[in-house]
């Protein structure tokens, strides 16, 4: 406020009631406020009144959906593993589900860093909470797999763990430190290489690739003895199968050699069989493999890491894993402490390393997340750049504002809903998003928040909007995707897995892949699951505009809307009410209204030129002026 | 749509009426637009841009052949290779004939092999770079090196950075358009925008009925439609006058006439029909099909005339392509599939004056080897160290080579053009430094070349 006056700015008025609880409503649970909550809002004239609104959509289940979804784009969440052949993982959305979860239970953020980096290694009081804990170290497990070979290109994928750890957690870019010392940031190559040792001492999950087209790794939720129990009588006819297979690609490779005349007296006896040969025994045992497989019972496996053998790495020389340098006592970054694991530790230094994250005295953690919080109800952070907090991102625009909210966040034991309720219950939060003109003039960004940013909706927030609307919204937490069975995968480079799957429910529970863009999402500026999304932009394109005039969706939520009006209300002007009210959270204007219906009865005619059956053509024109509605600005927008 | 109706009128008549009450779209949103000054590069970053520098190229069409074609049996000729046939090299391996002859064309006397007699006859046009290089040897890792400069980590296509450097010229049409039947290997990644904004990602094009997603109008009737565009219209003004300026609000509102626009502009784009008989058979297309690659470069020139700003065109995708490991005789439909095509967009370019500054691309993700692990191998493996490409029209010189492979067409020996330079090259020719074409993301400036890339002025008019 102070910085608002010494510029000589005055701030915009608070918002009316209508507009924020539109407001309010898409930003905590990316839907519109109903008529009923919109009237009951209205007449609730206690000073408390906004606070329980507040207090209501943190307690919806549509709260985690929508700040579950903004977590999943840090952390570049996808439903397939970003390899060649871009295999599905059919346990993936079991993390997904954990963070809304975690979300909707307003747990605690520290706990939330700790489950992801170390749940395994936690102790816990349950079945279920051991389970939880186990699933959520998805997050490490969704880290992007590389190549036609994953198996073999694991220094990647462990890389872009640390890249994510380092953005998403700490807001700094410490891959940069792979081949080089930071340029900008104090980050030397062996810290880099000091984490890396904690990964690489960590079991990944393989989700399937060209070569392996089965999953290995998944961490089960049966005990290890069960799971080999249910499982030996397949193990015990694959192994002799396996055991074949690796014996006849050393065949191979060894003919290959033979034939190029390097050792060919070593291997006398490979010359009696050709490759064409060895190939064709190599392709009945898989067919052998897969009708074995297909019995195989698919027990409950999440997506999770496990300790691996603990060790520390060596340093990369360029990032080249085939140039070893100096190995690296694991640590954490110098620049947060440096601190090191326990001498007598016999651990991967996972649980360290959530510590250190997660620790109080680490000035970034706590700092990163208030911005994202921030950032997401405003439009921007106090830091716009909000995975970067080095020195080539940007300076905070207001550094004690920040400081204030990280302090506030811990001593709030952590909890994020504590946060939307600060910063809503603000006088901030609660401007008109129109100021004074003159404003502009002197602070074009909104820098000093003299005015609240208009927001366009998000692309999951659109089309949960006008599925709501429409009445199509169907609201249970989504399961798991219909991939196909295991089976039948054969998923290779040069038929890569793609598909499709529609769904009525909330769209953070559409299947994102990563080596193909959803193709609704993408238009609206989805997060790519295959890098972390730390801001979404909102573009305005006419492929938009095209996907609100023509697509197959809009068609039928203007149709479902319409046929929803026809049944409520018989009479135009109060269908008209209704419209604006659940689209808009507003009455029309005389106006509006004038025009509306004036519209509706020209576009009877226009349908009955049309030869629309007569018997459709109420119906039809309320479907033509929804689809106007559904693409208006101001459906769109969030004042 | 039927032009009368049983209400008696006919469809001009209602038109009118509804001109009369103001119901229709206007489409012509120049008086909403002046009223709030002159729409700056915010509402519209498609606006074309100026170059760095006075360019020689204004657009782009690139040819993206997938799988991996033989450089030693199309643009690479090795004498050597066929007299030691059958001998080993080094590394233990046997040499590899070329499977087909190649013969000098045009006054240059550049070489091409029989597998692609067409584009030999445009040998005076070309630009054959002898060179590539990428640095992967998968498919996967290599076409998005081929088109993004990176083979591992997610970065923005070649035609995203050119849409986003330069805009483009038709506000009607995408700035940047993929035609591509068959998803290639690392899927729509080829032509994503990533951290570059949305706007700039290619639109893929599907030959069809609906080349452009959701170009096709569904409302009962055209009328109908532009009553439902009018009324978008009053709603968003209404909503934008009650509010101060905003030009996220005005952009829309002109996105929707865009979109109008585009409806009816699309369609003509991909609308061959007024073609000449002779034009078509320059393509090698037959009347009224859709399918094969001279419906691309037909589509293409005429998307290119249209003023769209960078097309790719990708002839195959991750199967049925030039990934000839068993035969190299599968090359022969492939080959079929886009000679004459290709010469026929170059001929038609040539000879509409736009070839001088329309700059054609012909690349694809690696070469072949010229050896193979077996004496009687038919197939060839993939090879990143050393393959060709070429480049025409738009300020690069004709009938030259640039560059020069061993005896064999293993390894470079000279004017290496690895991939950032060929990405380097390419943007110069369009008037920007390749150095200088950044943008900030996650705390430091990016560029299609990372921290390499020569521009190749030899090649260059």
């Amino acid at each position: 406020m102070a910085k608002l006056e010494a510029k000589g700015l005055q701030p915009a008025p608070a918002a009316g009631k209508r507009v924020l609880i539109r407001r309010a409503t898409y930003d905590l649970t990316g839907l519109p406020p109903t008529p009923q909550e919109v009237e009951g809002f209205l007449a609730d004239r206690s000073k408390q009144a906004f606070a329980k609104v507040v207090d209501r959509l943190l307690a919806s289940p549509h709260y985690g959906e929508r700040w579950g979804r903004h977590w999943l784009d840090v952390v570049r969440y996808a439903d397939t593993a970003g390899d060649s052949a871009d295999y599905p993982v059919p346990q993936a959305y079991l993390y997904r589900n954990y963070v809304i979860y975690s979300f909707n239970r307003d747990k605690p953020y520290n706990e939330f860093i700790h489950e992801q980096i170390s749940g395994d290694l936690l102790p816990a009081k349950s079945d279920a909470e051991k389970w939880e804990h186990t699933v959520a170290t998805g997050y490490l497990a969704i880290a992007k797999r590389f190549s036609v070979k994953p198996e073999n290109y694991k220094y990647l994928t462990i890389d872009d763990t640390i890249d994510n750890l380092g953005k998403t957690f700490l807001g700094l870019s410490v891959a940069c430190a792979r081949c080089h010392d930071h340029k900008y940031d104090p980050i030397p190559s062996k810290d880099y290489y000091a984490l890396y040792g904690i990964l690489d001492s960590t079991r990944y999950p393989f989700a399937g690739s060209e070569n392996i087209n089965e999953q290995r790794d998944f961490v089960y939720r049966l005990p290890q003895e069960k799971v080999e129990a249910s499982l030996k009588a397949y193990n015990d006819l694959l192994k002799p199968l396996d055991a074949r297979l690796d014996q006849l690609e050393k065949e191979k490779t060894g003919l290959d050699k033979a034939g190029a005349g390097t050792d060919a007296a070593l291997h006398p006896v490979v010359a009696h069989r050709t490759v064409e040969e060895i190939d064709k025994e190599i392709r009945e045992i898989k067919k052998q493999r897969q009708k074995i497989r297909a019995e195989v019972p698919i027990l409950e496996a999440a997506y999770a890491v496990a300790e691996g053998a603990p060790h520390d790495a060596p340093v990369l020389l360029r990032g080249d894993p085939a140039k070893q340098g100096e190995v690296v006592p694991r640590h954490f970054l110098q620049i947060l402490g440096g601190q090191s694991l326990p001498r007598d530790d016999k651990s991967s230094g996972r649980l360290e390393l959530a510590q250190w994250i997660a620790d109080p005295k680490n000035p970034l953690s706590a700092r990163v997340m208030v911005n994202r919080i921030w950032q997401n109800h405003f439009g921007r952070g106090i830091v716009a750049t909000a995975s970067d907090f080095g020195r080539r991102g940007k300076a905070p625009t207001h550094p004690e504002l920040l400081d204030y909210l990280a302090t506030r966040f811990v001593e709030s034991g952590w909890s994020i809903k504590a946060m939307h309720r600060l910063i809503m219950l603000s006088r901030v939060y609660q401007l008109e998003s129109d100021g004074p003109p003159e404003n502009a003039r002197i602070d074009p960004g909104n820098d000093l928040y003299w005015r609240f940013n208009r927001q366009r909706l998000d692309a999951e927030s659109i089309r949960d909007a006008m599925l709501k609307v429409s009445g199509d919204l169907d609201p249970t937490v989504g399961t798991a995707h219909p991939f196909p069975p295991p089976a039948v995968w054969n998923w290779t480079q040069h038929n890569p897995f793609a598909a499709v799957y529609d769904t009525n429910r909330r769209s953070v529970y559409l299947m994102v892949q990563r080596s193909q863009r959803h193709p609704y999402l993408s238009v609206f500026d989805g997060a790519d699951p295959n890098v972390s999304t730390a801001e979404r932009t909102s573009s305005v394109t006419p492929l938009q505009a095209l996907f609100v005039m023509n697509s197959e969706f809009i068609q039928e939520r203007s149709e479902r809307y319409a046929a929803r009006l026809m049944d409520a209300e018989p009479n135009d002007a109060r269908r008209l009410d209704l419209v604006f009210e659940s689209a808009f959270a507003r009455p029309p204007a005389p106006e509006e209204q004038q025009r509306a219906l004036a519209y509706l009865s020209q576009s009877r005619k226009m349908l009955e030129a049309a030869d629309v059956s007569p018997d459709r053509v109420t119906q039809e024109s309320w479907a033509s002026f929804l689809r106007a509605v559904l693409a208006s600005n101001e459906f769109i927008y969030i004042d | 749509m039927a032009d009368h109706s049983n209400c008696g009128c006919t469809r001009r008549d209602s038109l009118r009426s509804l001109l009369g009450a103001s119901l229709v779209f206007p489409a012509i949103l120049s008086d909403l637009l002046a009223a709030d000054g002159p729409v700056s590069s915010d509402a519209n970053p498609l606006a074309p841009k100026p170059p760095h520098f006075p360019p020689r190229a204004k657009r782009v069409i690139f040819l993206h052949m997938s799988g991996g074609v033989s450089h030693v049996d199309t643009f690479d000729p090795k004498p050597k290779l066929i007299a030691d046939h059958g001998k080993t090299t080094a590394g233990g391996k046997y040499l590899s004939r070329p499977k087909w002859n190649f013969r000098p064309y045009g006054k240059s006397g550049t070489e091409i092999s029989d597998l692609l007699p067409h584009i030999g006859e445009c040998v005076d046009d070309l630009c054959v770079i002898r060179t590539m290089k990428n640095d992967h040897g998968d498919h996967f890792e290599a076409t998005l090196g081929i088109h993004t400069g990176s083979v591992t980590f997610t970065r923005p296509s070649i035609g995203a950075w050119v849409s986003y450097g330069l805009g483009t010229f038709n506000q009607n049409l995408p700035s940047f358009m993929v035609l591509a039947p068959q998803l290639p290997y690392a899927g729509s990644q080829v032509w994503g925008s990533d951290f570059l904004p949305a706007v700039h990602q290619g639109t893929r094009i599907v030959p069809g009925p609906e080349p452009i997603p959701n170009l096709q109008p569904r409302a009962p009737s055209p009328e109908i439609q532009e009553m439902e565009l009018g009324l978008i219209d009053f709603f968003n003004r209404r909503h934008l006058g009650e509010r101060e300026s905003d030009a996220a609000l005005a952009g829309r509102i002109k996105s929707f006439e865009t979109a109008f626009h585009m409806q009816k502009e699309g369609p003509q784009a991909f609308d061959l029909s007024k073609e000449s008989d002779s034009t078509l058979k320059l393509y090698g297309l037959e009347r009224g099909t859709t399918s094969g690659f001279g419906w691309q470069c037909l589509v293409a020139r005429r998307l290119a005339e249209r003023g769209v700003r960078f097309v790719e065109l990708i002839d195959s995708g991750s199967n049925t392509n030039w990934d000839a490991h068993g035969d190299m005789q599968t090359c022969v439909p492939l080959a079929k599939n886009i000679d004459q095509p290709i010469a026929g967009l170059l001929k038609d370019l040539k000879s509409r004056g736009m070839l001088q500054d329309t700059l054609v691309v012909w690349t694809t993700e690696f070469g072949r080897t010229p050896f193979c692990a077996q004496p009687d191998a038919k197939g060839r493996e993939h090879h990143a160290r050393a393959y060709s490409s070429w480049l025409a029209g738009g300020g690069v010189k004709g009938g030259i080579t640039h560059g020069q492979t061993d005896d064999y067409g293993i390894e470079v020996a000279s004017d290496l053009m690895h991939i950032h330079d060929f990405h380097a090259t390419i943007l110069y020719l369009l008037g920007m430094d390749h150095t200088r074409l950044t943008f900030r993301h996650a705390g430091r400036d990016f560029r299609l070349t990372d921290v390499a890339g020569r521009v190749v002025k030899e090649i260059m008019v």
